[in-house]
């Protein structure tokens, strides 16, 4: 498949007098993808989301859709429709009449029917036509918000924070059924979030923003495994961040001296912006080893003590004090056997594999 | 805590001295004597079989729901652009032109009255139904405003862009979602400044000229004794019919407020 960009936001800011809700940002999505704008709420993901519906105007900076440079497009002529936080089920119509309301007047009538069918089906809301849309569950205005968005068919389809109104179970599930939506009609899907689970199941690739600005644009997986600085990665998942000194490096590794574990040698991260001499490790809870005795075959390890026992369900959650780092380690164990092998107070070795130390760069 | 008897009588109290007056004008409209004093003579209901004779208090009526339609309808119009625009938008000198709109409210009646008698003459225009009708604008609008205002509160925002978004222009978003959506706050709006512009005497009085709105009408009734039976009956009609009015209106406005986001 050829990789076609389908939106490209080149030099985008958006200033609001002194203050800048986005800037210097840069973002080129591919055609098909399902893309996640991540961040804490105020670091400017829905303002750049809206200035892609054009909704807002960019201060500076171009946004181009399809090809098309989208200065002074307004947001009804865009390819692009957009599924909104409140769902914005329009009070006064039912679901045949909110989902057909973009093709009223532009389509035969039988054809709007077939396809208000057709889009209620893929929502699995097929037959529900003519109910009220006060009568609607928060899953159902949901499925309502989307159809009404997927039946104009469109180039793109924007997504914010689709379900952060629903609860727990239910949002698991539309995760899970929105990304097979996306993936059996082939469209590109941008949505806004500040849960980074929701965003690392669903997503291809994901957007990190902080403070207006984007940190890191990539893979789940490697969002996970090489965060490009300490925010980031501590935004996403649990993070260990210990400091560490660099004894030597080559041009993919480090030779590091690491608080508590002491000397290993580590691989260069290459998301890092900013290296040093000095400069912070991270290491995930679930990849250190807790065990009673000195592990083998560990090229660091560290004994200490529990200070905290959380049980999970799926795994149970150790804190652990060592000499030479003030604040206790986490360690993540699976819940293999149903049984939780240290308790508060028990003395614990904790070993470490180089590929387990993420080199996070100089702190902030 | 316990809530002392005296502010309970206190407030029974008052009540009673801002209503019962008025409630005597429904009671001595069904009274045979004309002498409006205790006893009641008898109970009749002959004063308001007699309203339906007389032709100028018809016709004053006639003229009086012509202007309070003109009244509402214009009002509430302009009313409704003044709102959205209040709660939707932040502007330049937006608590200024709030303060305007609501000015009418407190400005004494009087003022109002014989400051626009001058501007009307001065641009040419006669006393007439037509100068009643664009002075109760004047009047509604706060009315108006405020009724609308608080309609266009509890409309998410986010309904008028859905439409934008899925290719529907400004003024047919308008036709289609905005209307519709607070229509309840639109029709409270409507029949409250209907029964302002129905009730308004002060400038109805200098402005009317030889067309006498039904307050004016009423106003130059009570001058004869005789007729004051009628007037009573009339007023009690008034009376009502304003109740039911408001009572309707605050009605829509509640479910304009219940239909929100």
């Amino acid at each position: 498949m050829i990789e076609k960009n389908i939106i490209e936001l080149s030099g985008v800011e958006k200033r609001y007098g002194s203050f800048a809700a986005a800037s210097g940002i840069n973002l080129d999505l591919k055609e098909g993808e399902f893309f996640s704008l991540l961040g804490p709420s105020g670091c400017g993901k829905t303002t750049v989301l809206r200035m892609i519906a054009g909704f807002q105007d960019p201060t500076q900076g171009t946004v181009t859709i399809d090809g098309r440079n989208m200065e002074g497009v307004p947001a009804n002529n865009r390819p692009t429709n957009m599924v909104f936080q409140s769902y914005a089920i329009f009070p006064h119509l039912n679901v045949g009449n909110n989902v057909a309301y973009g093709l009223r007047g532009r389509a035969p009538k039988a054809e709007i029917e077939n396809r208000v069918a057709e889009a209620l089906e893929m929502v699995e809301l097929g037959g529900l036509q003519l109910r009220g849309a006060n009568e609607l569950s928060g899953g159902q205005r949901q499925r309502v918000a989307l159809a009404r968005a997927l039946i104009m068919r469109p180039k793109v389809l924007l997504l914010d924070e689709p379900l952060s109104a629903l609860d727990k179970k239910l949002r698991e599930q539309m995760q899970f059924e929105m990304r097979n939506l996306q993936q059996s009609l082939g469209i590109t899907f941008v949505m806004v979030t500040h849960d980074q689970y929701e965003a690392m199941t669903m997503s291809d690739r994901i957007g990190v923003m902080f403070n207006g600005r984007l940190a890191q644009v990539d893979t789940p997986a490697s969002l996970y495994a090489r965060p490009c600085d300490e925010e980031v990665a501590s935004f996403i998942g649990e993070m260990n961040i210990l400091p560490a000194s660099v004894a030597g490096e080559s041009d993919n590794a480090l030779s590091v001296n690491v608080a508590a574990f002491g000397n290993m040698q580590i691989d260069r991260n290459p998301n890092v912006t900013n290296p040093g001499k000095g400069i912070i490790i991270g290491i995930r809870p679930e990849q250190l080893e807790i065990k009673s005795e000195k592990p083998e075959d560990y090229p660091a390890t560290v004994q200490g003590k529990v200070i905290n026992v959380a049980f999970y369900g799926e795994n149970i959650h150790y804190h652990v004090t060592v000499d030479g780092h003030d604040k206790p380690i986490a360690v993540s164990v699976p819940n293999y056997f149903h049984t939780v092998d240290f308790n508060r107070g028990d003395t614990v070795w904790l070993g470490l594999q180089a590929a387990s130390a993420i080199d996070l760069g100089r702190g902030k | 805590m316990k809530r002392p008897s005296t502010l309970t009588g206190y407030a029974l109290l008052y009540l009673a001295f801002l209503y019962l007056p008025v409630l005597f004008l429904p009671l001595f409209s069904f009274n045979s004597g004309t002498i409006v004093a205790f006893p009641i003579k008898g109970w009749t209901l002959d004063w308001y079989r007699k309203l339906g004779e007389q032709d100028t208090l018809i016709q004053a009526l006639w003229n009086s729901i012509g202007v309070g339609f003109v009244a509402a309808l214009l009002s509430t119009a302009i009313g409704l652009f003044a709102a959205r625009a209040f709660v939707r938008y932040r502007f330049k000198g937006q608590r200024a032109a709030e303060g305007l709109v609501m000015l009418p409210l407190v400005i004494p009646g009087i003022i109002v009255a014989s400051s626009m008698l001058v501007l009307f003459l001065f641009l040419g225009l006669k006393p007439s139904l037509v100068t009643v009708a664009l002075g109760h604008i004047f009047l509604a609008l706060p009315f108006a405003v405020s009724i609308l205002k608080s309609a266009f509160d509890d409309f998410d925002a986010s309904l008028e862009e859905a439409s934008y978004d899925l290719g529907v222009g400004v003024f047919e978003t308008f036709r289609r979602v905005t209307l519709p959506v607070v229509a309840p706050g639109i029709i409270a709006s409507i029949l409250v400044t209907f029964t302002v512009s129905f009730d308004e005497f002060v400038l109805a009085f200098f402005l009317s000229g030889n067309q006498p709105t039904l307050p004016v009408y009423i106003w130059s009734q009570i001058r004869f004794p005789a007729k004051l039976p009628n007037v009573l009956a009339l007023g009690s009609i008034l009376l009502f019919t304003s109740v039911l009015l408001l009572v309707l209106a605050e009605y829509f406005r509640r479910r304009s407020s219940g239909k929100g986001t």
